[in-house]
């Protein structure tokens, strides 16, 4: 199995299977754009936005899921669900708030659709059936409403407020 | 990509640096650092009750909530979506600030369809392609007399019915705008006790609706009172693409326009009659040798076992097939499938309920199709017990859905634990399991747990089991609980449905959604 090698901004190099590295839409494309030949086992692709922790974290849920079949075609009329996600995903993502968000912006950079949706589902349930004020504090998120502002959002959305 | 390591190693250092003074929570990457597209991602996951909510967390969070890209599938019912818009004011302010170009499907409850609100949608939602108009709890209909206008690009409505509102007054203002229509339900008031002495209504005009839709693929008349074959054969006049009719739950249908609708409509791939009141002759006179009939219910017709037997022989690319509750579906019925019919296709069989179908039989016949089945129910026999499913379930390996169990007393005890261990170790892609059999008929030990455990670990794609209530239910949802596998859906008492409705979205399109959350129960 040909292998490229990922550099991390802390300057880790990892040695990755080319169609583990291929899962990243952004490395496809400048494997593609750099017409690299299957032995440039030397070619090292720097990842100026990831750190080591992290590019070993992505690699590792790649590896785990170099296997799936190509996601289904999204079916716009049902609502998404955020209770499918695999088991080993959910200890995989058992990490540290921040480690979460890493992880989100390395697959948004990298361009790994199926990571990027599970890590957002992953969220998405951290925020379920909470109030404004505990996503605040969980979040760490300032309110920068003032109180009038406050009361107008509030007014604006009344009508979806359970009766 | 210019920037050389050593650059960003000496970055990274200063972010070490950073760490070792103690300002940890400065560079902690925060929920802040999302990009705005991603928050969206995350925001495209929660029901839009909750959209609402975030939008109050902070500046940023409410232009996202308020972005109309979430705003693409909406049902204002308040039973289904816990949206609850009480003022038409309100509701002219979504379409305006929050819909928009995004909208593309959307439920309104009755007192929210009114000719303001389709103009609005009309002029505002150039993308609405989907809509369902839920007239069901209606008293009297609104004034549509200066309705001008009503979104053109539809594809797909579902219409559902009160027992008492004449809808003509809507449905002239409409007929101009909607021959683009491929897909139609058309939702009715069925309810399991029939009262004798109520008049039957006829609210809609079908006749007048079939010639403003020629385009129709998908025609699905649910449990509508005063339905008959007259109304089929209306529709099989005019609408020669049609791939899927359904009219379960429809009593009056007895057949006699099948023969025509399938001269007239010859790329009907689908027909759906469960619980009509279909008569053998009427069936037998259709030319189903011409045909290109892939899926059919006939669950629950009262057909002789002469005109099964016609039927099944006749058939040739049948794919899926229920044919429960039937007392003429028997043995002989079913070798004359395997031997002079065409099961070649056969992906799915339902026969719930069929008494006079013996274990020797059906146990042949699983053994001839059982690989290529997906779907298989057996329910509602007693005589058809965890003996027979030890054996056919090696041979199950493509199952997909799983039905068994009845809920009579028996004299003879399940062996669960037994049963879901072979479950677990032959389907691997099962995704629906049903075991109706009666609490107290299932038979498990402490050792239960490990069994469940098999299915819960093995069988991954699972995401519906429905067991009745009982204390076996409440160990198998414990155990699903610890895991966190929520994906499992674990109800008390189950909604019945044949294996055609649960299969048949794939290849028609029908919204399950829609026709479950209408079902009664």
């Amino acid at each position: 199995m040909p292998v490229v090698r990922l550099q991390s901004v802390d300057g880790e190099v990892f040695p990755v299977d080319v169609e583990i590295a291929r899962m990243s839409f952004a490395i496809r494309n400048m494997l593609d754009d750099l017409g690299v030949q299957d032995n440039d086992a030397e070619e090292v692709i720097p990842l100026p936005n990831v750190t080591g922790p992290i590019l070993r974290k992505v690699i590792e849920w790649c590896t785990h899921h170099k296997d799936d079949p190509p996601p289904p075609e999204e079916d716009d009329t049902r609502e998404k669900r955020t209770d499918d996600i695999p088991a080993w995903d959910q200890e995989f993502l058992r990490v540290d708030q921040a480690v979460l968000f890493d992880i989100i912006l390395a697959a948004n950079y990298l361009d790994i659709k199926g990571l990027l949706d599970v890590t957002c589902k992953t969220v998405a349930n951290m925020i379920k059936g909470k109030t404004p004020e505990e996503i605040r504090k969980l979040f760490n998120i300032k309110n920068d409403f003032t109180p009038a502002e406050e009361e107008q959002i509030r007014k604006e959305n009344e009508w979806c407020e359970e009766k | 990509m210019d920037i050389s390591p050593e650059v960003w190693g000496q970055l990274a250092h200063a972010h070490e640096h950073g760490l070792d003074d103690g300002k940890t929570t400065r560079f902690r990457t925060t929920i802040d650092k999302l990009p705005d597209k991603v928050l969206l991602n995350i925001f495209s996951y929660l029901p839009h009750r909750e959209v609402c909510r975030m939008a109050r967390v902070c500046k940023k969070w409410r232009i996202i909530a308020y972005d109309t890209r979430l705003w693409q599938t909406v049902s204002l019912r308040p039973e289904v979506s816990g949206l609850h818009v009480t003022t038409l004011e309100s509701l002219l302010n979504l379409i305006n600030v929050r819909f928009g170009q995004s909208l593309r499907y959307l439920e309104l409850p009755m007192e929210l369809i009114t000719h303001t609100v389709l103009h609005e949608l009309a002029s505002k939602c150039p993308n609405l392609t989907h809509i369902l108009l839920d007239f069901s709890t209606a008293m009297q209909l609104h004034d549509f007399n200066d309705m001008q206008a009503f979104p053109t690009k539809l594809k797909y409505m579902c219409i559902c019915l009160s027992e008492v509102i004449f809808m003509e007054g809507f449905m002239r203002k409409i007929y101009n705008f909607i021959n683009g229509i491929e897909v139609l339900h058309l939702i009715g008031t069925y309810e399991k006790v029939e009262e004798e002495e109520e008049e039957i209504y006829e609210v809609i005009n079908i006749h007048k609706l079939k010639h403003a839709t020629p385009n129709l693929r998908v025609v699905n008349l649910y449990g509508i009172n005063f339905v008959d074959d007259s109304h089929i054969e209306a529709f099989s006049s005019n609408c020669i693409q049609l791939e899927c009719l359904a009219v379960n739950y429809c009593a009056k249908v007895v057949g006699s326009s099948l023969k025509t609708l399938f001269q007239r409509c010859r790329k009907l791939k689908c027909l759906l009659m469960n619980q009509t009141s279909l008569l053998s002759e009427h069936v037998s006179a259709v030319e189903w040798e011409k045909t290109q009939l892939q899926e059919l219910d006939i669950t629950a017709t009262d057909l002789s076992t002469e005109c099964l037997t016609d039927l099944l022989t006749r058939l040739s690319n049948l794919r899926w097939l229920s044919v429960g509750q039937q007392d003429g579906f028997n043995d002989s019925v079913l070798r004359a499938f395997t031997e002079r019919g065409n099961a070649r296709n056969l992906i799915a069989l339902d026969v719930d309920s069929s008494d006079n179908l013996s274990e020797d039989a059906l146990y042949k016949f699983i053994c001839k199709y059982g690989p290529q089945l997906r779907g298989l129910v057996l329910s509602g026999m007693p005589h058809i017990t965890d003996q027979l499913w030890g054996s056919v379930l090696p041979i199950l390996k493509n199952a997909r859905i799983l039905v068994m169990g009845t809920a009579d007393r028996m004299s003879t005890k399940i062996h669960v634990d037994q049963l879901m261990d072979a479950i677990a170790s032959s389907c691997p892609i099962l995704e629906r399991l049903e075991l109706r059999w009666d609490p107290e008929t299932l038979r498990f030990s402490d050792k239960g747990q490990k069994a469940i455990d098999a299915i819960r670990v093995r069988c991954l794609k699972l995401r519906c089991l429905v067991l009745f209530d009982g204390r076996y239910y409440e160990i198998v949802k414990a155990n699903f609980d610890r895991a966190d596998r929520n994906t499992v859906l674990l109800q008390g008492t189950p909604i019945q449905l044949t294996v055609t409705l649960m299969m048949v979205a794939v290849l028609t399109n029908l919204i399950m959604t829609n026709i479950v959350g209408i079902v009664p129960t």
